[in-house]
């Protein structure tokens, strides 16, 4: 790594120095070292090297702000460990911060004392943003979303035509010219979202949801512009950016002057807008956003939809995205959805607020080069997969399917992966 | 095939080199061991699109000028278009959630 | 009155200001704004963060059950130690003794806290990823506060050393504003911020799968 310039040092520094509020210098005091993390986390738990362990990642932000930030770091560094910002910390920090971190926050839990492990990750992934030092492909993937408007950098004339092409696909299918798939529609109830690798790669989900929609005689609209619910400012931790591309969905929330923001089957995306978004631009939303699994539930409860349980025979399992139900609150509403749609349902072990992450999340889906550690943590994942004996993974999470495929074949599990939109239209009924 | 350099998620670091053999070799590793007709024509119709684009195509342009259908192309490649098929025909690791 | 009463005196009102500066800091710096609509409760978050969450399936404790439980040991002997000096102290005014049932049973206690201390101590040097982890001032906060704990012991068990165990408790309450020691102040905080973080969201307190 080149020499770091003291302007990129400066950067990085204030924003240790000039916390916002009291949650950054807590819980940059608060690691007792007690090493009983250890074990939470994937990363650790697989390969079992010791820098791996959460309060290690912990240290290598927090020894930085002893530093520059505490009279006992200034004065006896060495009895505290407080360590200088230069090439080699920064080289590591990326290595453990960027390539060695989901960001899944399962450590949080268990951490002895409460230190918001993933919380300071993100800081220090942020310091080195400002530094400019996030990975290229990290980085590219978030410029794609800049630039274009969405993270695989489709022409808007082709995602038009594929969503012509599904929507043809869904007349044919309902046998109703009215099964329609609207775009850039005005004053609809919902706008919905979608992961780019949707109409790039996978269309049948988007087909799917249409599909519910349909049945559910819902008012909606795709935009053929902003519809990319992701946001990978959420893992490069550049807030800035993150900014920008937050305020592609709710600008074009305002445009087309929908009244909801629906967002698509993505963990990340669901936080970096419903949680995060309204923070990236220091206001709040005057529109509701909810995720698909939350309208379905309303659409079952309220009998919009019927499902039939009895379609779908084969034993199903869930894998629970880390930022939609540890880090979002959803628990027994991903549940709700999934159970109404079919008879065998079982639970991985652990799952719920305490699951494993799949292993793909935090940007290492992007970062090519710490591919070998992503298979590697996903281990864990496809062995509790195995031991549920189902067929279909659901996962309400298009990043988590990407990965959950990964395994399925690298680690020959033999299932099928399904979004929440695709099972719940396998069970559906239409009633004419 | 000791010489060819891959990134870390196995896809070429340079898309120029790439040639039949290597997309066998790549097959291989997918556990695709024998690359059929159906196969090369989804193969070429990624590769024409990146050579002329310099991207992946879409998965409907794939399914137009193969013919094939979508759940077809799923089953040729296990791995799906982008893991898969892109890999096979010598693409950089699309951006993005692949 | 001595003057190593006044020493101590002197480094229990440093102690506590310190601390209390820390605490004040944070007050001060106050809590995260959040623009995202909320849909927990924080006060339930932080309810559950304080009490339950600390035992209702934490790994850091089932998954090291002697660990865990040595380290709780340890630090209620270090709690019942530091109230038995503030104790002490008053008590030159108040010039009350301590029955000996009560002295036996506060022996016999700190004895095994001790002990964990000392146990939890061999265990950061002897284990290589606890060794990876630590810094100087680990070792040093928990070898004072177990000796703290010794003291307090030989104390109870013979006046003689009244000079000594002041002088080394002022040593360790000084030392509490430098490094890790610290923790008494930032776990609560952490607590809270936890609290926070997980009731707005409404992840905690924990729901029943349904
Ligand atoms: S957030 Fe997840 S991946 Fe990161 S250190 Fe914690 S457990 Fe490990
Ligand atoms: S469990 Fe918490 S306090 Fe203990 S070492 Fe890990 S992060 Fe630090």
């Amino acid at each position: 790594m080149e020499k770091l310039s003291q302007e990129q040092i400066d950067k990085a520094l204030k924003i240790l120095k000039m916390p916002a509020d009291s949650k950054l210098v807590t819980h940059l005091n608060a690691c007792v070292h007690c090493g009983l993390c250890a074990d939470s986390c994937m990363y650790y738990k697989s390969m079992k090297e010791d820098k791996f362990i959460p309060a290690r990642k912990v240290e290598l932000v927090a020894s930085l702000y002893r530093r520059y930030c505490t009279l006992t770091g200034k004065i006896a560094p060495k009895l505290v460990n407080a360590r200088d910002l230069d090439e080699k910390m920064a080289e590591e920090m990326v290595d453990i911060l960027f390539g060695a971190c989901t960001l899944c926050g399962r450590c949080v839990k268990h951490c002895s004392i409460g230190v918001d492990i993933a919380y300071v990750v993100r800081i220090g992934r942020q310091m080195l943003a400002a530094m400019g030092l996030v990975p290229a492909t990290l980085q590219a993937t978030v410029d794609a979303a800049l630039t274009t408007g969405n993270n695989m950098a489709i022409p808007t004339e082709e995602f038009v035509d594929t969503i012509k092409w599904m929507e043809e696909e869904l007349i044919d299918e309902m046998q109703d010219e009215n099964a329609r798939i609207p775009l850039d529609e005005k004053d609809k109830n919902i706008l919905y979202t979608l992961n780019p690798r949707e109409p790039k790669f996978f269309p049948l989900s988007i087909s799917a949801m249409a599909k519910v929609f349909y049945a559910a005689k819902e008012s909606w609209t795709l935009s053929s512009t902003m519809y990319d619910v992701t946001n990978y400012g959420l893992f490069n931790c550049n807030d800035e950016e993150a900014g920008i591309i937050a305020r592609h969905l709710h600008d074009e929330v305002k445009i087309l002057n929908a009244k909801m923001l629906v967002l698509g089957e993505c963990g990340h995306g669901s936080r970096a807008n419903r949680w995060e978004g309204p923070n990236y631009l220091g206001m709040k939303y005057d529109f509701d956003m909810i995720t698909v699994a939350e309208l379905i539930n309303d659409y079952i409860r309220s009998g919009r939809i019927k499902l039939d349980k009895t379609i779908i025979k084969e034993r199903v399992t869930m894998h629970d995205p880390c930022h939609l139900v540890r880090n979002g609150g959803l628990l027994n509403e991903l549940r709700f959805a999934v159970k109404s749609a079919v008879n065998d349902f079982v639970e991985m072990n652990p799952h719920g607020n305490d699951n494993f992450c799949c292993g793909g999340g935090g940007g290492q889906l992007a970062m090519s080069e710490y591919n070998d550690r992503r298979i590697k943590i996903g281990e864990i994942k496809a062995e509790q997969i195995r031991k549920t004996g189902a067929t279909i993974v659901v996962t309400p999470c298009h990043n988590c399917v990407d990965q959950l495929m990964q395994l399925n074949h690298h680690y020959k599990l033999n299932v099928k992966i399904k979004s929440i939109g695709e099972i719940i239209a396998d069970a559906l009924v239409i009633e004419k | 095939m000791a010489q060819i350099e891959f990134d870390g998620d196995g896809f070429l670091v340079n898309p120029g080199i790439w040639n039949v053999d290597i997309a066998v070799e790549i097959a291989k590793e997918d556990g695709i061991q024998n690359l059929t007709e159906q196969h090369w024509s989804v193969i070429h119709v990624i590769r024409n699109n990146y050579l002329e684009k310099g991207m992946a195509p879409m998965i409907r342009v794939i399914c137009k000028e193969t013919n094939l259908k979508l759940r077809e192309i799923y089953e040729l490649f296990p791995l799906g278009p982008a893991r898969g098929a892109c890999r096979i025909a010598g693409l950089p690791k699309p951006d993005g959630c692949v | 009155m001595n003057w190593y009463h006044w020493i101590a005196l002197g480094a229990l009102a440093i102690c506590a200001l310190v601390l209390f500066a820390h605490f004040i800091r944070l007050i001060r710096l106050g809590n995260p704004t959040d623009y995202s609509k909320k849909s927990g409760s924080v006060a339930k978050g932080v309810a559950y963060s304080s009490t339950v969450a600390m035992i209702d399936h934490k790994e850091s404790a089932y998954l090291h059950i002697p660990t865990y439980f040595a380290g709780m040991v340890y630090h209620v002997g270090t709690f019942v130690s530091l109230f038995l000096f503030v104790f002490f102290l008053i008590n030159i005014a108040l010039e009350f003794t301590l029955p000996l049932w009560l002295k036996w049973i506060l022996i016999a206690g700190l004895s095994i806290s001790t002990l964990c201390g000392f146990v939890l101590f061999v265990k950061r040097l002897l284990v290589k990823n606890m060794r990876n982890l630590s810094n100087l001032d680990d070792y040093l906060s928990n070898l004072i506060v177990t000796f703290f704990q010794g003291m307090t012991i030989g104390y109870l068990l013979c006046p003689c050393v009244e000079a000594y165990y002041y002088i080394f408790v002022s040593i360790l309450l000084l030392y509490m504003t430098l490094g890790k020691l610290k923790h008494v102040v930032y776990f609560f905080a952490a607590r809270y911020h936890l609290g926070f973080f997980y009731g707005w969201r409404n992840t905690w307190p924990p729901k029943k799968v349904k």
